[in-house]
């Protein structure tokens, strides 16, 4: 078995150490067997979505970067598609604004990717700290690190990835945090997410095989070290 | 005399000594003190002194103790706020403790280390000769918000320093532009040259030209974004500095030694600190010297025998075993280490601590941008590496995830006893803590050792 994975934009979207996500996903993948390949997709290269199962988008300068706006506005038709076809991508922050419809700063409205009818509205202050929220699918907890000044509003069809035990999550108002639409998972997370989420990255590795090969077992792992990460957070926010 | 001024002087001395007498560092209360009662204080006692202020997102403390050096090899009286008290609070309490109580510098220079968003009010109140910009890499981003806004930071403090000659880096595009629209006179200075035979992968802050954003071309990158920069497309390039590190002849485990050259005139100089980033923070100690104008030989010469800051590169003998503590706070300082770890070909043991206190910025996903991995591809000259500090666990994680065998992976979480098991390895050790973790982990060995504490 073998997945293929893009690491969208890895040139310009490369804060906040959200690459931990594309190697969590590659290790735990290679653990058990399973082959990987990666390739990072930049500004200016041109990308053929259907190569590929996984997409992973992480955070960046500020959203409004001209040469990445244009670029994705012309990958975004691909991107779409691959999304509506069940493709599993991951967008971390910056790069879950840029997933979504619009983002609106000082009263201009600037067009992302499409792919989950949210918008992004930026306000003055930032959304910052250690935070918590609760998966239904997965069942699980997850923590992070959040760090944003955009406030983001689901959609109609767009499901949240979670809610928040402890933080801001989407918008500090309706507690909601992250995105589901189909196989598209987004979120404020930055820690690196799935480095103590590793029931989340078991998650999305495991639609990814299913999609692609229809049924897929994950031997399970020692995951002592990521659990105690995980717990340790945990305990302090839940004090 | 101004009696205000006074009073807040003497509230600080007094405060001082109660709190070094309770055994506290007394860093940063005091100062808040003196502002309250006098909150012109600062600028009334620096008026009496001439000031350097050293700012920049790294490099700040050896670049101020070797600028403090050349001052002594000058025979030059100054202070200097050693104790990396770098905000205003800090920054006051100094120029209190070193004033008498008329109001007046005991001293003739002053050597302040200001933290980028705390010398956008130090600007305003201290009149500075010189400023010595180190360069700007993101760092804390929870407590800036982005980089950007810590160049605008620099941008205002360096504003109100009107008589100030701006010592810049050259090779950094993002603290090259503070000279444009200033009339102030600048010393750029740089290296004209890559200073690592290899480098590990990390991430540039400042990939595109900050006037027309097309990508940046590089004849040379030193590290991270630093280098002979150009856009191909609007011109912009890296300015000529006047002071450069010509050739860079040994870089190894214990000191550089390269050649400087300024007006002209070349300078062969050993650096006293291991490490490529020391090479810049020598180079911009240089460019300071030529603002002052010093003699630059006695500068060159001071680069050799100044004496480190606390945790950084700083050199421990317990036991018979070398301990080497090298201060983190952000991913492109760690990067520098990581760049000088990999170069070493002796074993050695490796401890990290990782804290996410206020001062070292709460969020630790950084460590996901470093590259561990090349550490870890050192094979057997890497030992142990021991993690400590109350984030070890994730350290732990990242670790496991850059391929560490786990077998070479000890969590150690009381510091007393991670300095025991670095000391039991037996090989040359190197720890990596974060600020608070290296003010503990120091008071540790100090108070197990016999060594200095840190404001003294």
């Amino acid at each position: 078995m073998e997945l293929k994975i893009c690491h969208l934009y890895r040139d310009v979207m490369n804060l906040s150490g959200d690459r931990g996500n594309v190697t969590c996903m590659v290790k735990r993948l290679n653990w058990r067997g399973i082959d990987v390949f990666t390739a990072g997709v930049g500004v200016g290269q041109s990308l053929s979505a259907s190569a590929f199962d996984l997409f992973f988008i992480g955070n960046g300068q500020p959203f409004t970067q001209p040469l990445l706006l244009e670029d994705a506005a012309q990958k975004s038709a691909e991107l779409r598609a691959a999304a509506e076809d069940g493709a599993v991508i991951l967008g971390i922050c910056g790069g879950y604004q840029l997933l979504g419809r619009t983002y609106e700063e000082n009263g201009e409205i600037f067009e992302g990717l499409g792919l989950l009818d949210v918008h992004t509205k930026c306000a003055a202050t930032r959304l910052v700290g250690d935070y918590a929220f609760t998966c239904e699918d997965p069942e699980t907890t997850v923590v992070g690190f959040e760090n944003h000044n955009g406030r983001t509003y689901l959609g109609e069809g767009v499901r949240p990835l979670g809610k928040t035990v402890q933080g801001h999550g989407n918008n500090g108002e309706d507690r909601t945090e992250g995105a589901r639409y189909k196989n598209v998972f987004a979120s404020y997370a930055h820690g690196c997410l799935l480095g103590k989420n590793p029931v989340l990255c078991d998650h999305i590795l495991q639609t990814a095989l299913i999609r692609k090969y229809g049924t897929a077992e994950l031997l399970p792992l020692d995951d002592a070290q990521e659990l105690a990460a995980h717990r340790y957070m945990e305990n302090r926010l839940m004090k | 005399m101004n009696i205000r001024v006074s009073l807040s002087v003497i509230a600080c001395k007094f405060c001082r000594a109660a709190l070094r007498m309770l055994g506290r560092g007394g860093t940063d209360l005091p100062g808040r003190v003196a502002l309250k009662l006098c909150p012109g204080v600062l600028e009334t006692l620096a008026k009496t002194v001439t000031t350097i202020i050293v700012t920049g997102t790294n490099g700040k403390t050896t670049t101020a103790r070797m600028i403090e050096q050349a001052l002594a090899d000058s025979g030059i009286s100054y202070f200097a706020n050693r104790s990396g008290a770098n905000l205003l609070s800090g920054v006051t309490a100094e120029f209190a403790m070193h004033s008498s109580v008329s109001g007046k510098c005991k001293y003739d220079y002053a050597v302040i280390e200001a933290d980028e968003a705390a010398f956008k009010a130090i600007g305003r109140m201290v009149d500075a000769r010189a400023v010595v910009v180190t360069n700007v890499f993101s760092d804390q981003l929870d407590r800036y918000g982005e980089i950007g806004l810590t160049v605008e930071n620099i941008r205002i403090g360096i504003s109100h320093c009107k008589n100030a000659v701006l010592c810049l880096n050259a090779d950094d595009s993002l603290s090259g532009s503070l000279a444009e629209g200033l009339e102030n006179p600048v010393v750029f200075y740089g290296v004209d040259g890559p200073i690592y035979k290899s480098r590990v992968e990390e991430n540039s802050d400042a990939p595109y030209c900050r006037v027309c954003r097309h990508p940046y071309t590089y004849d040379y990158v030193t590290y991270g974004h630093l280098g002979g920069y150009r856009c191909e497309n609007c011109g912009a390039a890296r300015p000529v500095p006047q002071v450069s590190v010509k050739e860079v002849l040994i870089s190894d485990g214990e000191r550089s030694e390269v050649v400087m050259t300024a007006d002209g005139k070349d300078y062969p100089t050993t650096i006293a600190l291991p490490g490529g980033y020391n090479i810049y923070n020598a180079c911009s100690a240089m460019a300071c010297g030529k603002a002052l104008g010093l003699d630059m030989e006695v500068v060159a010469k001071a680069l050799s025998s100044f004496s480190c800051g606390f945790g950084r590169m700083e050199k421990f003998d317990i036991d018979g075993v070398s301990l080497r503590m090298i201060l983190i706070k952000n991913p492109a300082g760690c990067n520098q280490v990581l760049n000088f770890l990999t170069q070493i070909q002796e074993p050695f043991t490796f401890a990290v601590c990782l804290t996410d206190h206020t001062q070292d910025g709460k969020d630790v996903s950084w460590i996901w941008d470093v590259d561990m991995e090349r550490l870890v591809a050192m094979g057997d000259t890497l030992g142990k590496v021991l993690i400590s500090g109350s984030r070890a666990d994730d350290m732990a994680v990242r670790f496991k995830y850059a391929g560490l065998p786990s077998e070479k992976l000890v969590v150690v979480r009381d510091y007393a006893e991670l300095t025991r098991a670095c000391i039991a390895e037996g090989r040359p050790c190197y720890i990596m803590p974060t600020y608070t973790a290296m003010l503990d982990l120091r008071a540790s060995i100090s108070k197990n050792y016999g060594f200095k504490a840190f404001w003294k």
